[in-house]
């Protein structure tokens, strides 16, 4: 178990090593800014994205009881597209207080769909399953906002929302990772710090109630740190899919299912997850960067019914 | 003071009534068996004694406190549970579910695993602790479950029909524990179908009967009193024959249809 976690860390260091280094030569000047303003930033915003979302992620399959629980079944997904078609679709180069109106409202729409659903998940009367129930209706009534606003966009509009859509890390340096590190930290340390709530839940929720867990207060804690966390990702590189959903399945296979070894290495894993992805979107295509959400989906979906496949044997 | 107490509890839900201004007091290693039909409001008896399901009027008591007054630690230390069923959903190990159910205490993970280890000996479940609950069968995730209750360490423990599905020799293996858990001093009120189970408890004058009829209560009878058979067959609907085997126990058994 101490050689599989020591394994698993140092190849995940590697992949950090890797995602910085590998590429053209790096000599000169030249190299130089390419290392510490485009490579490094970039790196790290993946890092700080991949690992929220993949905590996250974990964090709500335990917390529903449902192994596809993510951030995008809850609706925070669905808000932030919203908010950012609509700054699309009003101006998509105005700024607020230096900050794309994209990212702020992106943020906001966010938020605003997560707080519905946990508003409703605070509830004393509420099951899990009501709550993810919730979730999806949220995501569906918020998507059919975001295609509306579509309808309604001109092309210039349209093509930007294409393009937010597919989640990117492009960064230039280091504003990304500035604004995402407190955030990201504030909800992952807060998450790790509900290891023994969640863990309580393994025997149903009714168990855990009775073995002292305040479950609605659990609830609207772990979906509202949750939700902030992966707004802010959201935000910043639009949606990056199946992060949330394959890394806490990819961990159990590796390190197993205590939740105490689940969670920190979640974030870990995760980070390492998404930067090598985008590390596969930078050289994938010679010369051209394609958006890190097609590689995540792309191998995300085949990985997840491997993995499927893998535990039902 | 009675260490449970259920003041004129009525439960509803729409227009169905699940219980029926229900009065029971229960005191300090007390051994009360609930009994009754399908459907009686066993189960919501024992749901609404652990906040699980909102009065509609009346409330629920514990050591003298309302029960909605508690918070959720506190109410922990009072009153734990043994579902009939156990869903399992995560796969961790036996020794990691039980740990998890000293959730209540503030202590470190090393002193749950103690606990936890110490509750799964007990129960008789040691081989269990290094195996993942989701390969357990039905049974043996029970005898886990038993291990989280005892690691809990409430005042009451409450039982929903805890030898169900079981085999007669692990049924006597789980009788033997709640007569022990009693002896301790424990108050229990356990969910039980079969009367004669209950023999395996000693003590028959002072095992508390109660038949729970359509949410209401129908009679309570200590466990040796005459009465109990007959009362047995109204509640059931059929008539009920005792049976002596040597002095000490008597067995309450359906009488068989005359078939014509």
């Amino acid at each position: 178990m101490k050689l599989r976690l020591l394994l698993t860390l140092s190849a995940c260091l590697a992949l950090f090593a890797a995602a910085v280094l590998v590429g053209q030569s790096l000599s000169g000047p030249q190299g130089a800014f390419i290392v510490w303003q485009l490579r490094l930033p970039r790196v790290l915003v993946g890092a700080l994205v991949g690992a929220t979302l993949a905590l996250v992620g974990a964090v709500f399959q335990a917390l529903f009881q449902n192994p596809l629980a993510t951030s995008d079944t809850v609706g925070t997904t669905a808000g932030a597209t919203v908010g950012a078609l609509a700054a699309l679709a009003f101006d998509g180069s105005r700024t607020v207080q230096g900050l794309p109106l994209v990212t702020v409202c992106a943020f906001i729409g966010a938020l605003g769909a997560s707080s519905l659903v946990a508003s409703f998940a605070s509830s004393r009367r509420a099951h899990s399953s009501d709550v993810l129930l919730a979730g999806i209706a949220v995501t569906l009534a918020t998507s059919a906002f975001a295609s509306g606003i579509q309808y309604v966009s001109d092309s210039r509009a349209l093509f930007a929302a294409t393009q937010w859509a597919l989640g990117q890390l492009p960064q230039v340096g280091y504003r990304g990772v500035l604004l995402l590190l407190p955030v990201c930290a504030l909800s992952s340390m807060a998450l790790l710090l509900l290891t023994r709530h969640l863990q309580a839940f393994a025997l149903g929720e009714e168990l855990a109630h009775s073995q002292g867990v305040n479950v609605p207060r659990l609830r609207l804690l772990a979906l509202g740190l949750g939700s902030l966390g992966v707004a802010a990702c959201v935000a910043w590189c639009g949606p990056i899919a199946f992060v949330g959903l394959i890394v806490p399945h990819l961990v159990r296979l590796l390190l197993g299912p205590s939740y105490r070894v689940l969670l920190p290495m979640s974030l870990v894993v995760g980070a390492a997850f998404l930067v090598s992805c985008d590390l596969f979107a930078r050289l994938v295509v010679p010369g051209r960067d394609l958006p890190v959400g097609i590689v995540t989906a792309a191998l995300g979906a085949p990985a997840l019914v491997a993995l499927v496949a893998r535990t039902r044997r | 003071m009675a260490e449970l107490e259920f003041l004129t509890l009525s439960v509803k839900i729409g227009e169905r009534v699940l219980l029926e201004r229900v009065t029971l007091r229960v005191e300090r290693g007390d051994f009360v068996a609930l009994i009754g039909p399908n459907g009686a409001g066993k189960t919501t008896l024992l749901k609404a004694a652990l906040g699980l399901r909102t009065p509609t009027s009346g409330s629920v008591q514990l050591s003298g406190q309302r029960l909605s007054a508690l918070d959720a630690r506190s109410r922990a230390a009072e009153i734990a549970w043994l579902p009939q069923h156990i869903r399992a959903d995560e796969p961790l190990t036996g020794l990691e579910t039980v740990a998890a159910a000293r959730f209540r205490f503030r202590e470190s993970h090393a002193q749950s695993q103690q606990a936890a280890a110490r509750a799964l000996a007990r129960v008789g479940a040691s081989d269990y602790a290094a195996r993942r609950v989701t390969e357990l069968s039905g049974g043996e995730r029970q005898r886990v479950a038993f291990a989280c209750l005892v690691a809990q360490d409430a005042k009451t423990l409450l039982f929903d029909e805890p030898a169900n599905h079981l085999d007669p020799a692990q049924q006597l293996e789980v009788y033997r524990l709640l007569a022990q858990l009693w002896r301790e001093g424990r108050t229990i009120v356990c969910i039980n179908h079969d009367v004669n189970l209950l023999n395996h408890l000693g003590n028959a004058e002072r095992v508390r009967v109660v038949g729970l009829s359509a949410g209401q209560i129908a009679f309570e009878l200590p466990l040796s009193d005459d009465a109990l058979p007959e009362q047995l067959g109204a509640l059931f609907g059929v008539e009920m024959d005792a049976l002596r085997i040597g002095t000490a126990q008597r067995f309450i058994v359906p009488r068989a249809r005359s078939q014509s």
